[in-house]
C-alpha cells in the first residue's frame, strides 16, 4: 500500500508537473504551460483579468491499456503588473482493467506565480516562475513540491520562440526495482529538471496559433532514465472570450513511448471590482 | 545546425546584454504591460447590436498593423508593396470579410511590436477605449443620463494608465504635421493614407448616430449609412478619401460636444498613428534612431503640457476650418454624392493654438469652395448639388500669409425679384429643419454657398435667413468678408430643435452628477468666432 499511494501521489503530482499551471492567458496568442503545450511564453495574464479553466483535459494512453485522466478546474488572476498568480485543484481518474484499478480524486492543491520581467525589444522577454504541489486530496501527494523556472521569448518575423528551464525541489522518489506501476508514473513525472523549445506561429485572421515543442525532463524517481518528449498543438480564439485549445504527444525515449492529449477552454473577464481611485 | 548555433549565439548574446547595464540595454528595457478592459454589463455589446461594423474594426486592427511592420521591416520596397499590393489585400479581402474577433496586431506587426512596445500599448489601450464608448453608445438598457455616467467611467478608468493614456488636452496640428519627420507617409503613400483616414474616420464618425439617433430603429439605420458612407469613400481611392486627418468636431460634432474629452483623445491617437507612420516613412530619421523618435512624440501625446491648444474651445474651432468636406464629410446628415474637398490632398495648415483659427497653408493649397477664398478665386452659385462647385477652381498656391491678400470672388450677377423671393422661401423651409441646417452650418463649403444664395435676396428676408442660420443676436456683418462667425452647433439630440450644449452634470437627469474622482471634461462653449471661411465668395474685403 505505501508503493501504490507513492505512485498516486506521483501520478498526481505528474499530471501537475506536465503542465506546471493550466490557464493564465486572455487569449490565443499568449501561451500557457499545458495549454496545449509544456512550453509557454514569457507574458503573464493582464493586469486586472481573471482567466477561469473549467475543465481542461488531458488524457494520457500507457502501457498495457491504461488511460489516465486528469482536469483542474484553475482560477488564474493577473493580480499585478506583469504578475499572475493561478491556484487549481487537479482532479485524477485512473483506470486500469487489467488490475481492476478504478480511482479518483482531487491530486493535491497547485498554486503558482508568474513574473513577467520585461517586453520584448531587441531583448528577449524574460520571465521567473515559483509554484507549488501541496499535499491535499486522495491521490495527492505526501510531501509538498516546489518549483522555480525560467521562460524567455523571442520573436522572428514569421515564428516565435520560447525557452523554459524547471527544477523541482522535494524529496525523491524511490520505487523497488521490479514493483507494479499500475497507473504508469514513469510516463508523467514531476521532474527534477526539465528545459525545452517551442516554436510558435500564427494566423492572425483567424486568431489560431499553432506550435509545437521538444523537450527533456529528469524523472524524480530515483533510477528513471532522462525523457525526451515532443509535442504539437494549436490554440483558437473562439470569441471575444473564450480560447480554445487542443494538442497531442508522445514520449519518444524510454520503455514506455505513450501518448498523450489535451484539450480545454478558458474563459476571460475582467475583475467585477473597480480600480482603485488615483 | 548552423541556425541552432545562431539561435544559441543570439540567446547567449541576450543573456549578457540583459544582465549588464549598459545604456543601450537600459534604452531596450521596457515594462510596459497590458491591462484589461473595464468589466461591466455593456462589454461587447456593440459587437452584438452591430456586428458588420464592429467586425470592421478588427480589419481596421490587421490595416494598422500591416502597415507598420512593412514600413518597419521592408523599408526600401517600393511603394507599390502598400499602395497596391497590401491595399488590394485590405480592400478586396480584409475589409469584405472582416475577422469575426479583435485581432492579436503582436501576431501581424510582431517585430514593430519589438520596436516600440509602448507606442503598441498605448494604442491598443485607446483601441480599448474605442470599443468600451461604443458599447457604452449601443447599450439599450441604459438612458442618456447613464450613459453619460458610464462613459465618464471609462473615461476614467482609461486615464488610470499614465503610461499608456494619450492626453486629454487638445494638441496643435504642428506636433502631428511640423515635425521634422513629417508628412513622409502621406506623400510616398497617399491611398493607404487615405484608407487610414478613412478608418479614422469611420472610428469616430460611429459615434454620431450612437449620439444622434432617438430610437433603437434609428441608430441602426444610421450605424448602416455611416458604414456605408465609408465604403464610398474606397471607390477611385483617394479621390473620396479623407485629405485631412479627420477632426472628431466636424466630423462627429454632436459626439465631441456630449464627450469633448473623449474626442480629444481619439484625435491625439489618430495624430499619433500618423506621426509612427511619418518616423518610419521617412528616411532621414536613421533606423537606429526610429524608436527614440517614435518614444519622444509617444512621451509629447501623453503628456498635458506640450503643443496644447488654448482650449477645447480652439480644438473645436481649428477643426471645422479645416473643413469637413476635406475630411470625409460628416458621418450623418450626408448627401449622396461625396463632398469635395477644398484643398490639396494632404495639404497642411497653419493654425493659431490659442484661438484655432486658421492662419495659411504650410503644405498644399486650396482647391476650391471655402479654402479656395484662401489664396485663390472659386466660381461662385449653386449648383444642384450643394458640392458641385467644389473644386471648380484649378489649384492655386495659398499666400504664406493666410487670409492676407485673399482673392474674393465676383458676386453673382442679381437675380430678378420674384427668384430671390423663391430662393429666400426655400432656404427659409430648409433651414427650418434642424438637421439640414446643422448640415448646412457643419460644412464649409454649404454655408458658404447658403451665404452666397442670400445676398441676392431682399434685406428684410436675408435678415431673416441669417437669423435661421446663425440665430438672433448674430452680427450679419461679420459674417461677410474676411471676419466671418460661426458657432458649433450639433445636431440635437432629438433630432428636433437645436439645443445649446450641456454640461456632463445638466445633461444627467436627475441632478446626476459625476462621480468624485472622475475628471469632469471642460465643454466647449457655443461662442461667436471668427470664421475664415464663412462668407467666401461673396464680397471683397
Amino acid at each position: 500500500m505505501p508503493h501504490q499511494s507513492r505512485r498516486l501521489a506521483l501520478v498526481a503530482a505528474a499530471l501537475l508537473s506536465a503542465r506546471a499551471s493550466l490557464g493564465a492567458q486572455t487569449d490565443y496568442f499568449n501561451t500557457d504551460a499545458g495549454r496545449p503545450l509544456t512550453i509557454e511564453d514569457a507574458y503573464a495574464l493582464e493586469r486586472r483579468s481573471i482567466e477561469i479553466q473549467g475543465a481542461p483535459l488531458r488524457l494520457e494512453r500507457i502501457r498495457g491499456g491504461q488511460y489516465r485522466w486528469g482536469i483542474e478546474p484553475e482560477l488564474s488572476v493577473g493580480l499585478f503588473p506583469r504578475t499572475q498568480i493561478e491556484i487549481g485543484v487537479p482532479l485524477v481518474f485512473v483506470d486500469d482493467p487489467s488490475r481492476g484499478d478504478r480511482r479518483a480524486g482531487a491530486a493535491g492543491v497547485d498554486m503558482s506565480v508568474l513574473y513577467n520581467l520585461n517586453r520584448e525589444t531587441s531583448l528577449p522577454a524574460f520571465a521567473v516562475g515559483v509554484g507549488a504541489l501541496l499535499p491535499a486530496g486522495s491521490l495527492g501527494p505526501r510531501d509538498p513540491y516546489g518549483n522555480a523556472k525560467v521562460v524567455m521569448t523571442r520573436t522572428f518575423p514569421a515564428f516565435r520562440v520560447h525557452a523554459n528551464a524547471q527544477a523541482t525541489f522535494g524529496p525523491r522518489l524511490s520505487l523497488p526495482a521490479g514493483s507494479p506501476d499500475p497507473v504508469g508514473g514513469n510516463t508523467l513525472e514531476l521532474s527534477r529538471w526539465l528545459a525545452g523549445v517551442a516554436v510558435d506561429r500564427t494566423l492572425p485572421l483567424r486568431s489560431m496559433l499553432l506550435a509545437a515543442e521538444v523537450f527533456a525532463r529528469a524523472p524524480l524517481v530515483r533510477g528513471q532514465p532522462l525523457e525526451w518528449n515532443a509535442g504539437v498543438g494549436t490554440r483558437w480564439q473562439a470569441n471575444v472570450r473564450w480560447a480554445m485549445d487542443a494538442g497531442v504527444g508522445r514520449h519518444l525515449t524510454g520503455d514506455d513511448r505513450g501518448w498523450y492529449l489535451t484539450l480545454g477552454g478558458a474563459y476571460a473577464m475582467g475583475w467585477p471590482w473597480r480600480p482603485a481611485r488615483r | 545546425m548552423r541556425r541552432i548555433r545562431r539561435l544559441s549565439h543570439q540567446l547567449v548574446a541576450a543573456l549578457v546584454v540583459a544582465v549588464l547595464p549598459t545604456r543601450a540595454a537600459t534604452a531596450q528595457w521596457s515594462q510596459v504591460y497590458e491591462q484589461f478592459y473595464l468589466q461591466a454589463p455593456h462589454n461587447w455589446t456593440f459587437r452584438t447590436e452591430y456586428s458588420h461594423a464592429d467586425r470592421l474594426f478588427n480589419a481596421f486592427d490587421y490595416g494598422h498593423a500591416i502597415l507598420y511592420e512593412t514600413l518597419w521591416r521592408k523599408p526600401d520596397a517600393p511603394a507599390s508593396r502598400l499602395e497596391e499590393k497590401e491595399y488590394a489585400f485590405l480592400v478586396n479581402r480584409v475589409l469584405v470579410r472582416p475577422p469575426r474577433n479583435p485581432l492579436e496586431e503582436a501576431a501581424i506587426e510582431p517585430m514593430y511590436a519589438r520596436l516600440a512596445p509602448e507606442a503598441k500599448m498605448m494604442f491598443d489601450w485607446a483601441h480599448v477605449l474605442h470599443r468600451q464608448l461604443y458599447d457604452v453608445l449601443a447599450d439599450e438598457r441604459l438612458d442618456r443620463a447613464a450613459k453619460d455616467r458610464e462613459v465618464q467611467r471609462i473615461i476614467a478608468y482609461y486615464k488610470s494608465r499614465p503610461d499608456l493614456a494619450f492626453s486629454s488636452r487638445p494638441k496643435s496640428m504642428a506636433l502631428m504635421q511640423e515635425q521634422p519627420y513629417s508628412l513622409a507617409f502621406r506623400k510616398r503613400y497617399p491611398k493607404f493614407n487615405g484608407l487610414i483616414w478613412g478608418y479614422h474616420w469611420l472610428q469616430i464618425g460611429l459615434y454620431e448616430p450612437l449620439v444622434t439617433g432617438t430610437t433603437r430603429e434609428a441608430r441602426q439605420a444610421g450605424v448602416r449609412a455611416t458604414v456605408s458612407r465609408f465604403f464610398q469613400m474606397l471607390q477611385d481611392a483617394p479621390t473620396h478619401m479623407p485629405h485631412q486627418m479627420p477632426m472628431t468636431p466636424a466630423v462627429a460634432p454632436a459626439f465631441a460636444a456630449r464627450y469633448p474629452e473623449a474626442g480629444i483623445i481619439f484625435d491625439n491617437l489618430h495624430s499619433m498613428h500618423d506621426v509612427v507612420s511619418d518616423i518610419l516613412t521617412n528616411p532621414a530619421v536613421p533606423r537606429d534612431r526610429k524608436r527614440a523618435e517614435i518614444l519622444r512624440a509617444a512621451r509629447l501625446f501623453k503628456d498635458d503640457t506640450s503643443y496644447v491648444m488654448g482650449s477645447t474651445e480652439a480644438w473645436v474651432r481649428m477643426s471645422q476650418h479645416m473643413g469637413v468636406e476635406n475630411m470625409g464629410g460628416p458621418a450623418v446628415g450626408f448627401l449622396p454624392s461625396m463632398p469635395t474637398p477644398t484643398v490639396t490632398y494632404g495639404a497642411v495648415m497653419t493654425h493659431d493654438d490659442r484661438t484655432g483659427e486658421m492662419t495659411g497653408f504650410k503644405y498644399g493649397s486650396a482647391t476650391g469652395g471655402d479654402h479656395a477664398a484662401h489664396g485663390a478665386p472659386v466660381s461662385g452659385g449653386a449648383g444642384a448639388d450643394a458640392h458641385a462647385g467644389h473644386g471648380a477652381a484649378a489649384p492655386v498656391p495659398a499666400p504664406a500669409g493666410g487670409h492676407e491678400g485673399h482673392a474674393m470672388p465676383a458676386a453673382p450677377s442679381a437675380p430678378t425679384a420674384p427668384a430671390a423671393a423663391a430662393a429666400a422661401a426655400f432656404q427659409l423651409r430648409m433651414l427650418g429643419d434642424s438637421l439640414i441646417r446643422a448640415r448646412v452650418m457643419a460644412d464649409t463649403a454649404m454655408h458658404r454657398l447658403a451665404m452666397e444664395a442670400m445676398q441676392a435676396m431682399p434685406p428684410e428676408q436675408r435678415a431673416e435667413v441669417m437669423q435661421r442660420m446663425h440665430g438672433a443676436g448674430h452680427d450679419h456683418g461679420a459674417m461677410h468678408g474676411a471676419a466671418g462667425a460661426a458657432t458649433f452647433t450639433p445636431p440635437s439630440r432629438r433630432g428636433a430643435t437645436p439645443r445649446p450644449r450641456r454640461t456632463p452634470k445638466a445633461a444627467a437627469p436627475g441632478g446626476t452628477t459625476p462621480r468624485a474622482g472622475v475628471s469632469k471634461p471642460a465643454v466647449p462653449t457655443p461662442a461667436p468666432t471668427r470664421d475664415p471661411h464663412a462668407g467666401h465668395g461673396t464680397h471683397r474685403p
